[in-house]
């Protein structure tokens, strides 16, 4: 715990961290933004799926916003944040100075993949919030239609919309545990955060095929978009908890080398 | 490099009272506080330190001595647990690295290389960062290492603006912030100007005087003369030899001359003590004298002779260098880098 205190305060002293929270924060505007200025266009619904929804409900919009972002910016903040909590340590030199104090490798390597997991925590509040405020701004707060049909209060809505930033945050967590994993295997951050969204896409594209439709219940990012049968009546829960699961895994498989990688690696920048 | 904002003059250095203590007990000598048993490095095929054997003790400054790529910040990376022995170990106040690690390390001061700190927080509050992880630090302490290395005026300043110099001694004053038993300084007067080197080597000898244990690698033979009471000296990953500073000189008792003829005065030398004890390198002849009034004696019949003696420099004024080199060198007799690596070291 102390530990992850000291990381948290390494991380607001960081200028980038707020670049990213700034990206997400700006998706959710830039939606409402479109959405207000064509809101007497019906015929142009934009994206198009959960996203149409938020067409006249500021409800919505933080819905939109995360099934934006969850296809690319937010798995690419989550695979920076994981790289840079140790690679970008190598990098400016502080890696070798924090761990000659009496620390353990695995306290430092859990305390910074708690760090990331709370800098990706705070950036989708942010765009839940935003997305929240600007929406109702922009076209108020309405009970809305559920994508099975009923319809669903406020309140309700609300607590959906939380579940589905759940998982979402819990599939991107893998992202941000494969880049530190690269991380303890180089001294490049760059190289880290890129190996993550390559191994991302790669998966994502393995999943577009049918012909590898057998791979797919293992490869996190086909599970990704499962978010949505939370917003049935009632919720499939099925999907959600396979992907879970399949989260899970992946993050504790991936920790596990991390910390196996990590606990006597030569420190040598 | 020059840093011209480098030049506070060096404080009175405080803290430390808990070592200041009678170090040296009347019986016996003073506990090891750093030893090391075999220990060994090898990176795929290179050696990098080869079975290391070493013991500092409570008060030494010792003088971590040898060329550049001697394998001297792998073994301090060793001692801090950055990097894991191949082989052997090494024992910090009773507790073995790697083994005890962490244990180690709340008794450890230091840092290794360049010290790195968090650029865009201020001296301060990396300081308080990092102290409070080897346990609690109170902000006037903080205030008194800052005024140790002469930081304070610039406390809060975030540390990305600093100069290579004030890094280097903020590295200092986190060396000391938790009042380790053994501090260990790699390099630490290295790219700073002169002002700023003899800054540090005042600061040094001042901890070794207040008691504090300081192990200060460095390839600067002069320096380790200057600030440190035992030595080794490192070389191709082994130790070569190792005690007293004032007893690290040449066994041998040549005396270098330098004449305003060292052709003729090399024959009157040779006349007077045999040819086959003298030698002659770019500069200087060198003698094998003997007793100080062969010496004596040597000048009168060279002055006699009419040729102008400008230096006479006996054997313990010739200082570590040439022995240095010898010492290089000789251990490498395959490889021709070494004379060329050592006498970049000076």
């Amino acid at each position: 715990m102390k530990l992850l205190s000291r990381e948290l305060t390494k991380l607001v002293f960081q200028k980038r961290s707020y670049v990213g929270w700034g990206g997400l924060l700006a998706v959710p505007l830039l939606i409402t933004l479109a959405f207000y200025l064509n809101r007497n266009n019906h015929h142009d619904n934009g994206p198009g799926g959960v996203i149409s929804l938020a067409f006249h409900n500021g409800l919505l919009m933080p819905l939109a916003a995360i099934a934006m972002l969850s296809a690319f910016l937010l798995p690419l903040l989550a695979a920076m944040a994981g790289a840079y909590q140790l690679a970008g340590e190598a990098e400016t030199g502080t890696l070798k100075t924090w761990l000659m104090h009496s620390i353990s490798r695995g306290g430092v390597l859990t305390s910074k993949w708690g760090t990331a997991v709370i800098y990706i925590m705070v950036g989708m509040a942010l765009v839940f919030l935003g997305g929240l405020a600007a929406g109702a701004l922009a076209f108020g707060l309405h009970a809305t239609v559920l994508l099975s049909g009923q319809t669903a209060s406020i309140g309700h809505g609300l607590w959906l919309t939380l579940l589905s930033y759940l998982y979402v945050l819990v599939g991107v967590i893998c992202v941000l545990s494969l880049a530190l994993l690269f991380a303890t295997m180089t001294n490049s951050s760059l190289t880290a955060a890129i190996g993550a969204l390559v191994v991302f896409i790669v998966m994502n594209i393995l999943g577009a095929f049918s012909y590898f439709d057998f791979l797919k219940p293992y490869l996190f990012t086909s599970h990704i978009d499962a978010w949505q049968n939370l917003l049935r009546q009632p919720i499939s829960w099925h999907p959600i908890v396979s992907g879970l699961t399949t989260f899970v895994i992946y993050i504790a498989a991936l920790m596990l080398a991390a910390w196996y990688l990590f606990r006597r690696k030569d420190v040598l920048v | 490099m020059t840093m011209p904002t480098d030049h506070p003059e060096c404080p009175p250095a405080a803290g430390s009272e808990s070592h200041a203590l009678a170090h040296r007990a009347p019986t016996g000598e003073p506990p090891i506080v750093l030893s090391t048993h075999d220990l060994t490095k090898r990176f795929g095929q290179t050696l990098a330190v080869d079975r290391l054997n070493l013991t500092v003790r409570r008060g030494d400054v010792f003088g971590f001595l040898g060329p550049n790529g001697a394998g001297k910040t792998t073994t301090i990376r060793m001692f801090v647990g950055l990097i894991y022995p191949t082989s052997g170990y090494a024992t910090v106040v009773d507790h073995q690295v790697p083994r005890d690690k962490t244990e180690a390390l709340k008794h450890i001061g230091g840092f290794v290389e360049v010290p790195a700190f968090y650029a865009n927080m201020s001296a301060r509050r990396n300081l308080r960062l990092m102290g409070n992880l080897n346990g609690e630090v109170e902000e006037s302490r903080i205030d008194e290492v800052l005024d140790i290395v002469g930081l304070r005026e610039r406390a809060d300043s975030k540390t990305g603006d600093y100069s290579h110099g004030m890094k280097q001694r903020l590295g200092i004053a986190n060396a000391l912030i938790n009042s380790p038993e053994l501090v260990i300084l790699d390099e630490p007067t290295s790219g700073l100007d002169p002002q700023g080197m003899k800054d540090v080597r005042e600061l040094v000898r001042e901890l070794g005087r207040q008691g504090t244990t300081v192990f200060l690698s460095s390839h600067l033979l002069h320096e380790v003369e200057q600030v440190c009471n035992r030595a080794a000296i490192l070389n191709k990953g082994r130790v070569v030899v190792e005690g007293p500073v004032s007893e690290l000189h040449p066994e041998h008792s040549s005396v270098k001359l330098l004449t305003s003829d060292q052709a003729r005065a090399r024959e009157i030398v040779a006349a007077l003590v045999g040819g086959q004890h003298v030698a002659r390198d770019e500069e200087y002849l060198i003698v094998e004298a003997g007793e100080d009034g062969a010496t004596r004696e040597l000048v009168r019949r060279l002055v006699a002779e009419g040729i102008g003696v400008d230096a006479v420099i006996p054997a313990r004024e010739q200082g570590l260098e040439d022995f240095f080199l010898d010492l290089t060198q000789s251990s490498d007799v395959d490889a021709g880098g070494a004379a060329g690596v050592a006498g970049g070291a000076r």
